[in-house]
């Protein structure tokens, strides 16, 4: 598994766990300590990024979260977050 | 607080919802029963303050229960690992040492607000109570109570069929030791709060004001009363009988428990 912490700033803290196979990601659960209506807003943004891959940059993980949160109300966390919390998870290597 | 938002407060008939102390789940699953007593037109709005029956920690709806909970730590001190339907941050409750109360209100009272002024708003009677018994609290967005010494509490809101549950956990007295082997507090939530040591980051009620908690929950009570007006009420037998089948419908399965695992 792979995991990766980030805090917004002024926020709160976004946690992606997954795993990678050949660079892809798949098994995405994003948790933490936000606030997020309607609530099933969160899965739709997990799933969005299976099959998303190491070289897609950060701006474009965070589109993909931005489409798929569509007019849900996000407070403390942020698309841009998002990307942050899979590129340390990416960084930080298998655990 | 400004005249006139103490009139919005004031249009509404409160409730006080005393109730015996209560297991962790049905708690979560009363919140849950009297907001919806609300929205059905069972009840006006309501202030409840909890009395806990036992330790438990108490997760956000969005947070994962292996990256916030040392399960041998839990099991360790008999902490029963619940999950409330509002978001935010994992709670660690000790009964004799947390102060947790509910407000149930019209959504009408915090519209056109943004999320940061709501939480402040729906907590200015609290910050005035506790601003009684010397401690000068403020609100640190978005959902943090805090005093010079450090913080004292967290809050979380849903807004649901027009109407939003407000609910509030303060630390009376803290066990650092035995909260830090209960819950998994990382370096990264610290990063920008400016302290390292996740037990320094809470100033508890007890140092602050030498009073005994019932006498600050009562002192929360009174303030409220005085502010905008409450009739005393205990939860109705029905009420937690629609409780304790919540619990077992919902909140006391994996599906719920472990929806983030």
């Amino acid at each position: 598994m792979h995991h990766g912490e980030y805090k917004v700033p002024g926020g709160k803290l976004i946690v992606a766990d997954f795993n990678l196979t050949d660079g892809i990601i798949h098994d995405v659960q994003l948790s933490g300590d936000f606030f997020l209506s309607p609530e099933e807003t969160l899965g739709r943004m997990a799933a969005t990024l299976e099959g998303m891959t190491v070289m897609d940059s950060d701006e474009a993980i965070a589109d993909e979260v931005r489409a798929a949160a569509g007019d849900a109300e996000l407070i403390g966390i942020t698309p841009e977050g998002v990307a942050q919390a899979i590129r340390r998870g990416i960084a930080g290597g298998e655990q | 607080m400004s005249p006139r938002a103490a009139d919005a407060w004031r249009a509404y008939g409160w409730q006080l919802v005393r109730a015996p102390a209560l297991a962790p789940l049905m708690h979560m699953a009363l919140d849950e029963t009297l907001l919806n007593a609300l929205i059905a037109g069972e009840r006006p709005p309501m202030l409840r303050v909890w009395e806990w029956a036992g330790p438990a920690v108490v997760l956000g709806r969005f947070q994962s229960v292996r990256n916030e909970v040392d399960p041998d730590g839990a099991a360790r001190y008999g902490v029963d690992v619940v999950r409330r339907i509002t978001g935010g941050g994992a709670m660690f409750i000790e009964p004799g040492n947390t102060i947790t109360y509910s407000v149930y209100a019209p959504a009408e009272l915090v519209a056109g607000m943004s999320a940061v002024e709501s939480y402040a708003f729906m907590d200015q009677w609290v910050l005035d109570a506790l601003a009684t018994l010397g401690v000068q609290a403020t609100y640190q967005p978005i959902n943090d109570i805090t005093s010079p010494g450090g913080k004292i509490g967290g809050a979380a809101q849903i807004r649901r069929g027009g109407a939003v549950l407000h609910h509030v956990t303060m630390a009376y007295d803290i066990d650092a030791t035995k909260m830090l082997q209960v819950l998994r507090i990382g370096r990264e939530k610290l990063s920008d709060k400016g302290t390292a040591s996740a037990a320094k980051r809470v100033d508890p009620l007890r140092s602050q004001t030498q009073q005994s908690r019932s006498a600050i929950v009562e002192r929360f009570i009174a303030t409220f009363r005085d502010h905008y007006g409450l009739a005393d009420t205990d939860a109705s037998d029905d009420e937690l009988a629609a409780a304790a089948a919540l619990v077992e419908s919902k909140y006391a399965t994996e599906a719920w428990a472990k929806i983030l695992p």
